[in-house]
This record gives C-alpha cells, structure tokens and sequence, in this order.
C-alpha cells in the first residue's frame, strides 16, 4: 500500500488496468457481495441526511437517529451496504459492535460547527486505532457546505489532523446533505465525487 | 504452571457459529441464523450475548425475519438495555412505514420491551400511532399506552397521553388522544381505549376516565359492534358510570338490555353489573320492578353450561339475590340438585336455595332438602340439614313441618344425620323457646351414638337447658361427665355450664355431687384459662348467693332471629360493582388477593392520609375520637371512666386548643410539664456514639406521645436534623412527622422533645407485644437504632363487647 497518497493522487489510480481484468476482478470479488460501509460522525453531522440522499437522490426531513439506519445504496453498478449510525454521545460507545468486516468509514463533520471539531477530532482518532478498522478506507466528507460560515475542506482537514495520516487511504470531500442542483450548484457533486473515489479505492485494495 | 489456560478455550462453540452466520452476506443465510437463535432462545439457551448481532437484522423488508428479530428483542431487552437503544431508531421507522402491520406491530413490541432507558423515546412513535389512519394501529396504540403507564406511569402523564386516551368531545384543547380514542369510529378501538383506560385506572389508584352521558353514549354506542371481549370491557367501564337520574339510568339499562341475550356469559354477567347498578337509580317502582324481571331468564340460562361455568354463574347469582331478592325469587326450581351435579355446584346451589325460601315456595323444598338428607355425600347431607333448620329458624310457619322432617331423619340412625339434627334443633329451640321441647325425649335416645364436639356441646346444652323436664338429667349429664377430662373445651364448657343449671334447678344430692366433681376439676387439673376462670365464677357465686346465681345462669335468654348472615352490605356492594370478575367467585374484594391492585390502593390511600393532613380532617378526626374512647383505660384514674364522654370533637385542633372541655384527668396530663423528668435511658454511653437518649411513650390528652431527651454527651460537635421512625408496633404507632422538633444540641447539652405519634391501622403488628423499635436519625452520628417497650397498660385491650350468640349462659 502506498503511503501519503494525495486526493489527486488517489484519483488516479486504476487507469492503467486492462478493462477485463479489472472487471473479472470487480466480479469475482465484489459479486453480488456489498461493500459494508459505516457512516460515523458527532451527532447533527447531517449523517442520517447524507444516506438518504445518497439512497433516494432527496432531501428528507430527519430526526436524530437513537439506534441506526441501513440502507443498499447502489452507484454505478456497485452495491454499498451503508450503515448510519447515531452520533449521540449515549450512542458513540457502539459504534465497536459494527467495526468487524467494515471496508470502508464515511466520517461526516458538520463544517459550522467549529466548536465541536475538537471533539470530533478525538472521536476520529479513536476510529482510526481501531485494530478491526485497520485496513477500512476513510472518505472525510466536511458537510454543510452550503451555510454561511461553513470551514473550507483544508481547514476541516486541518482540524481533524487528516494530513498527519501516513499509512492509509484517505480523502476528504466538500459536501452538502441538502443540496438541490439548482439553487446551489456544484455543492452536492462532493457526494458523489467522494463515492467515486471510494469505489475506486475498494476495488483497488481487493487487488 | 499456570492454569489459566483451563479458562481459555479454543473451542468457539455455537454462539460463535451463530455470530458468523448472522453477519453472512448471504440474506437466506441470515434468516436461518435468526430462526436457530430463535429455536435456541425457546429452549432456554443464553442467546442473549448475539444482542447487537440480531439487533442489526432489524431493518429489513422481509415481515418474517422482522417478526423474529423482535421476538427476540422482546425477550432480550432487559438482558441488555443499554443496547437496546440501538433498537430505537428501527422503532421509529416501522411506526412510520406504509403497511399498517408494520406499524401495529412496532408499537406492540415497543410496549413489550420494558427498558426504561428507551421508553422516552418511544413516545413520539406511540404518539403518532395513536392518531394513525388505521383502526388496528390505533387499537394497539392504545393498548401499548397502558403497558407503558406501567414502566413509567409518570412519563404516560406528562405526556398527556391518558388525554389522548379520553378526551375528544372538545372539553379542552390539549386533551387529545387516548381519551380521543373513546369518541372513536371503529368500536375495536374503544373498546381497546377503554381496556387501556380502566387498567391504567387500576394501576394508578386514581380516577382516569370521567364518565358522563356523553361519553356513556358514546360507549355503548360502540357496544353493538364489538367483539365479546370488547364488550366486557366497555360494560366494565359503564359500571362506574353515575346517572344523574333515574331517566339516564333507564336508558342506559335499555341499551344495555339487548347483551343479556349473548352466548358469553362474560358479557351477560358484566350486562347484568351496569343493569343493576342502574335499577338502583330509577325511581319508578313499576319500571323497576319489569326491569329486574328481565334478569331472571339470562341467569337462569347461565345454570346450563358446563359445571364449571355453571359454579361461577351460582357465585356470581349468591351475590345478586342479596342485593335484589325479588330477581329470582320463583325460580328457586331451577336450583334444584340434579344426582350428577358435582358436590361443589350442590352445595352452591343448596346455598341459594336457602337465600330463596319464602312461605310459598317452603314446601316444595323442604321436600327436597329431606331428599338431599338421605344422600351419600356427607357434606352434602349435613349442609343439607342445616338449610333444613334455617327454614325452621326463618319461616316460624314451616317451623313444625321442619322440625317433624328433622325428627324423621333422626330415625334414620345415620350418625352424622342425628348430630348435625341435634345442632340445629338447639338453634330451633332457642329461636322458638318453650315449643317443641316435648321431642327431647326423642334426642335423649341418640345420646350414646353422639361423638363430635359440636353434637355433644348442643345435646349437653339441651339437657342443661330443659333439666326440670328431663327426669334423669342426673344420669345423663353423669354419663357425660365420666369422659370430662378427654373432652374439648366446648363441650367441657357446656358440660360445666348444663352441670351448674342441674344443680340450680335441682338442689338434690346428686348434682351436688357431680358440681364438686366437675368444678373441682376445672379448677384444679385443667390448663385451661376459659374453663378455670368459669369454673371460679361459678364457685364463687354459688357458694356467695345461690340465688344471685340462679339470676345470672337461669337468666331469660333472648331469642335468635333468623337473619342468614349473608355478605355485609359495603362488601355486597363493593362485589356486586365487580360482578363476572374473580372477586366475584370469591366473594372477596379484588384488592384481598391482587398484588398490584393492593400497591394501588396503599397509592390512594397515602394520597388520601395525604390530602386529609393538609385539609386537617378524615384522619384526625377518627383519631380524636379513637383517643377519647381509650382514655378511660390510660390508667389515668378511676375517674376518668366516669367523665361523660365529650360530644366528639370535630377536630383534633379543638382538642388542643382546649376549646372542648376535655376529661378532667386527660386535661391534667396536658398540664404537666412537658419535658417529663424522669424519662427511662433507652441508649446509653456504652454504645459509644457520645450521646444518651432516654425516652417513654405515653398517652396524653393530645393521644399517644413519645418524649424524647438527647444528651449530648460526647459528641464533639452540636447534634441537629433529627428525624425518628418506628418500626410495626402493636398499637399500630407512627410519628406524625418524621421531623423532630428539636433545636440543635450542643455538647454536654440536654434537650428534651415531644413527638407526637398517630394511628395507622396499616403499621400495628400484635405480634411485636411490648417491643417498640425505634431509629432516630441526626446529624453528624447517622441513624441511631435501639429497642423500647410500650408500656403494659396502654397495651390493655378494650373492654369486651358482650359475646353474642354464645348460649351457654
């Protein structure tokens, strides 16, 4: 595995495969076989929001999640089980009974909410030790891009203390669980942009 | 080596294999790894560590494997509750899902996990739910509002869900659902409402469901169209309802009148409830009367079922002819004994029969009483003729035909037919003295065959009773009293007694002899207290004034009366409101033998204890008056028996302010200082706490009072905040407030306090004797426990009533 690997780095890789190797892998690893996905992050992150924006393609009203959601979200062909969990600090103390055979963690920060990132950077790295999680992919999604005083990704980054991560896969994506296409374009591609990198990364790593 | 290697396995075991399989990708796999945990849990496996693993299959589209998941949530739960949080967004969702199963069956499960961490965010779902579309979901909503009143009955409250149960007839804005659900369209969800209503009634102690014409109406409104059981429920409820006169009255009991016709005699017993209730309402005599016609053909329906039903109905029928006679009284045929009816529908049936009699129907079953005499059920037969002297006893017509019956039965030399014929003939005789006394001549000839107590007890009653007309009285009594010692206290009672009477009657030799015999050993050899105190009565009065003597023992006896002593009227009541339920079948109120219902009624009556210490009355005023009729025996004076008792004091306030003159002695008590010098030291230095109490109980004007002094002997800073408790004590004793009035006490001080003490009938315990325990509490020592005694003559018992129906004098 390479280490220190950049978001446009990453994007990269996969190019120079033969396109029926890459897809007879694709089969005979992913198959009919989800990618088991964890969405993690403080409570009113906009978890709940991202999930079903990403399974329905619509903004829907939430309320806090005591407990969890899953749903089969499907892009480009490749099947995503993704587990959402509660964020609430009574929930957090679970998140360890859905690490085992976890390819990948969605880790959602609500940009606004600048003083809570301290927390959620503690919360981060406890993720990231996690021995069950070792080899799981993190795609960082700072959310709510769309509000006034929303932190730029890198500062996000910067909170989380992203960039001292040597030896995993990771990105990080504007995002906005809210986005509708006409009113503020080109937020919510993050979304989408963090999906493709993260099937990226996944068939990459079966190889 | 070590041997922790013996606790750590390498075997995984099923547990494992389940885990692995629960969290395959494969969805049939899946689902058969949640029937095998299922399977397991039925059998009793520990499953319970699979939580989270099972928890997760929670969200699926497939109905079954969501069935099991919450079977095994049900049963796990409590097992695990902080987990179970995870169960609650799932919940929320399911509430919300378009197949209203879904939604009915979330609520259902939510209700059936009792895990207080999550019951709060239950509510919102359950909210809803209750206002949902479906008729079913709304159904199990509020059946799912009483299961959760009784996890957190105060949660239910505050939010509003018991509104949400009743109201809806626009009273306030704000009372939405359950009682909403009450006005609702579909008669399964009233019924269910009103399921949930009443038992949240029941667990609360307090009142939920306000009936008025309007919610009555709508009630029964909805009875038509429910099912049987529903139509239990909402009868139940009806029953509670109050008519404001005799025309609300009339037409609830004409809408009601149509159950009596329903196959389940639950709802015909629960119809009959509301009918009765009501009848009591209604003014006109004509109406009333066809009314209670009407309930004689259902009831008597009701003795066609199985013997089982058959024995319910009768329990249920004994209650209902006390209160309403006239219901059957021409049907006392159908009570009639079949040969095959068990013996506990017989002896239900013989019951009846006996409430049933009157001048009319007497003959015809007195022939069937003497019928039932000569059959081969013993108990059957002896009940048998006992019924057969309470129609001598209650109808003085009938009385000689009965007594030629009994006479008759007595030729049958059946023993246990001639002793239980003895007993009742000595009730017969002193229901109608100086009648029938010429068929003694008769008895006198079973003598030798009588063998049980109560048998002998009443011949030796007899033959004392009518020695002037017995010529060998002497004799017989002598025969009698060769066996005193082996005797029973009843019959050595009645013998000594019968013995006293000969000799006042006779004053020849040989009774005196058999006097000296038998009070020589009543007084000497018996352990006895009853037979030995008797017997110095009668010595001495005899050996005083024989005339004196005569006066008492001969004395006119009063004549019994006939009444059947038959269930008290407040209980009669309280069972005929609860008629078609166990209590009924019992004939004892529900809160006698239901646990819950037991904690209820403790609830209200604290609230009540509650509400009359605010309001200064009910409690006080018992007490008051319990105080001023124990005085007398406070060893206060000869004096104080003879003070006229005061005209009862309103309030214990008056009493304390004097106002009344209080009995003269009682007065003085309050006078006297109230730090007692001369109190007993009930915890001494040698207990090494650094403080002395001493302490007494007493009874004063103001009722009992225990004084209290606490010495600050040791203890390196002042003593404050005390409070006192006593444990369960004879005369039932607690402080009225657990606050002491004590100031603080500083080293090497001594302070003094009166704690007055109030009656709770709920707190005596007879068995504690003189023991009273008693724990203070104060600051900075902690709880203090040590024992007292209540002194002898508060403990004196009151004097006792004149023993009725004891005949031996």
């Amino acid at each position: 595995m390479s280490a220190g690997l950049t978001p446009s780095l990453q994007s990269g890789h996969g190019c120079c495969l033969l396109q029926g190797l890459w897809f007879s892998r694709l089969l005979s690893l992913f198959g009919d076989k989800e990618a088991r996905i964890l969405v993690l992050g403080l409570d009113n992150a906009g978890k709940t929001t991202i999930l079903y924006r990403l399974h329905v393609g619509e903004v829907v009203q939430t309320i806090p999640t005591i407990g969890f959601n899953v749903e089969t979200v499907t892009y480009k062909n490749i099947k995503f089980q993704v587990w959402d969990l509660g964020g609430q600090t009574s929930i957090r103390p679970y998140w360890r009974c859905y690490y085992p055979n976890t390819q990948a963690i969605i880790y959602v920060v609500d940009s606004c909410d600048v003083d809570r990132l301290p927390t959620s950077r503690e919360e981060f790295a406890a993720i990231l030790e996690e021995e069950e999680l070792r080899d799981a992919a993190i795609l960082v999604y700072a959310n709510k891009q769309d509000l006034p005083g929303a932190l730029s990704d890198a500062q996000v980054a910067e909170g989380l203390g992203l960039t001292s991560i040597k030896s995993r896969d990771w990105s990080i994506f504007k995002t906005s669980g809210t986005w509708l296409k006409k009113e503020t374009r080109g937020m919510g591609e993050g979304l989408f942009e963090g999906l493709d990198w993260l099937s990226n990364t996944l068939k990459t790593k079966r190889r | 080596m070590a041997d922790g290697k013996y606790f750590s396995t390498t075997k995984k075991g099923e547990i494992h294999e389940l885990k692995t399989e629960l969290n395959a990708v494969d969805k049939s796999k899946k689902k058969d790894a949640v029937k095998k945990v299922i399977a397991a849990m039925t059998v009793g496996k520990d499953v319970s560590p699979l939580f989270p693993d099972v928890i997760n299959q929670m969200q699926t589209d497939d109905m079954e494997l969501k069935k099991l998941v919450y079977l095994y949530l049900i049963n796990y739960a409590k097992t695990q509750p902080d987990l179970a949080i995870m169960a609650v967004n799932t919940f929320v969702k399911d509430s919300q899902d378009p197949n209203p199963l879904i939604r009915a069956l979330a609520v259902r499960t939510m209700g059936c996990i009792r895990v207080d961490k999550i019951t709060e965010y239950l509510c919102d779902p359950l909210h809803r739910c209750l206002k949902d579309e479906d008729p079913y979901v709304r159904k199990t909503a509020a059946v799912c509002v009483a299961k959760l009143y009784d996890i957190n009955a105060e949660l239910v409250e505050d939010r509003g869900f018991l509104d949400m149960l009743k109201a809806g007839w626009g009273t306030a804005a704000g009372w939405g659902l359950l009682l909403d659900l009450i006005g609702d369209a579909n008669p399964m969800v009233v019924a269910n409402a009103v399921a949930a209503l009443s038992e949240i009634q029941e667990l609360g102690g307090k009142p939920v469901l306000e009936l008025t014409l309007g919610t009555v109406s709508k009630l029964l409104r909805a009875l038509n169209e429910c099912t049987e059981w529903g139509q239990v429920f909402i009868l139940d409820s009806v029953v509670n309802y109050l008519p404001a006169d005799g025309k609300d009255a009339e037409a609830v009991v004409e809408r009601v009148l149509p159950r009596l016709q329903h196959a389940n005699s639950a709802v015909v017993l629960s119809a009959i409830k509301v009918i009765l209730k009501n009848l009591q309402y209604i003014n006109d005599e004509t109406v009333r009367a066809a009314l209670s016609r009407k309930l004689a053909p259902p009831l008597v329906t009701l003795l066609g079922a199985e013997p089982e039903l058959q024995y319910v109905a009768l329990r249920n029928i004994g209650l209902i002819i006390q209160g309403q006679p006239s219901v059957l009284a021409n049907d006392v045929k159908v009570f009639f004994c079949k040969y095959n009816d068990p013996s506990y529908v017989k002896m239900e049936k013989l019951d009846i029969m006996m409430k049933l009699i009157n001048e009319q129907n007497i003959d015809q079953v007195l022939l069937e009483f003497k019928e039932y005499a000569t059959e081969v059920d013993v108990d059957f037969v002896r009940k048998a003729v006992r019924a057969i002297g309470y129609c001598a006893i209650s109808i003085q017509s009938a009385a000689e035909r009965c007594i030629n019956v009994l006479l008759e039965l007595i030729g049958t030399k059946v023993n246990y037919v001639v002793q239980e014929s003895i007993v009742v003939i000595k009730d017969i005789f002193r229901r109608y003295p100086n009648r029938y006394e010429s068929i003694i001549g008769t008895l006198c000839d079973s003598l030798e065959s009588l063998d049980e107590p109560e048998a002998k007890a009443s011949m030796v009653w007899i033959i004392g009773e009518y020695a002037e007309r017995i010529d060998n009285a002497d004799e017989l009594l002598e025969q009698f009293l060769e066996s005193f010692p082996e005797e029973t206290a009843a019959v050595q009672l009645a013998l000594m007694t019968a013995t006293v009477k000969l000799f006042l009657k006779k004053p020849v030799e040989k009774p005196q002899q058999l006097i000296q015999l038998v009070l020589t050993y009543a007084t000497q050899e018996t352990d006895n207290p009853d037979l030995r105190d008797r017997a110095y009565i009668y010595w001495r009065l005899l050996s005083t004034d024989p005339e004196a003597a005569k006066d008492v023992v001969l004395a006119e006896k009063p004549t019994i009366s006939g009444a059947h002593d038959g269930t008290e009227p407040a209980l009669l009541n309280e069972l005929l409101g609860e008629l078609g339920s166990l209590a009924s079948v019992y004939h004892k109120p529900a809160s006698s033998f239901v646990s819950k219902m037991r904690l209820a009624v403790h609830r209200a009556d604290d609230l009540a204890a509650a509400a009359a210490r605010g309001s200064h009355s009910g409690d006080s005023e018992t007490l008051t008056s319990a105080v001023v009729a124990e005085s007398p025996l406070a060893g206060l004076g000869a004096s104080a028996a003879l003070t006229p008792t005061p005209p009862v004091p309103d309030l214990l306030g008056d009493l304390l302010d004097l106002d009344v003159p209080a009995p003269a002695p009682a007065a003085a008590a309050a006078a006297a200082p109230p730090d007692a010098p001369n109190l007993p030291m009930v915890f001494g230095e040698d207990k090494g706490k650094g403080v002395v109490l001493c302490a007494a109980l007493s009874q004063q004007a103001e009722g009992y009072v225990y004084q209290l002094s606490v010495s600050n002997v040791a203890v390196g800073a002042p003593l404050n905040g005390f409070m006192i408790q006593l444990n369960k004590n004879a005369l039932g004793l607690a402080p009225a407030s657990q606050h002491v009035a004590l100031d603080a006490v500083p080293p090497g001080a001594t302070a003094t306090a009166r704690v007055p003490m109030v009656h709770n009938p709920a707190l005596a315990a007879p068995e504690q004797g003189q023991l009273l325990q008693v724990a203070i509490k104060c600051n900075p020592l902690g709880v203090l426990y040590f024992n007292d005694s209540i002194p002898a003559q508060l403990l004196a018992p009151p004097p006792p009533a004149a023993a009725q129906g004891a005949f031996f004098f």
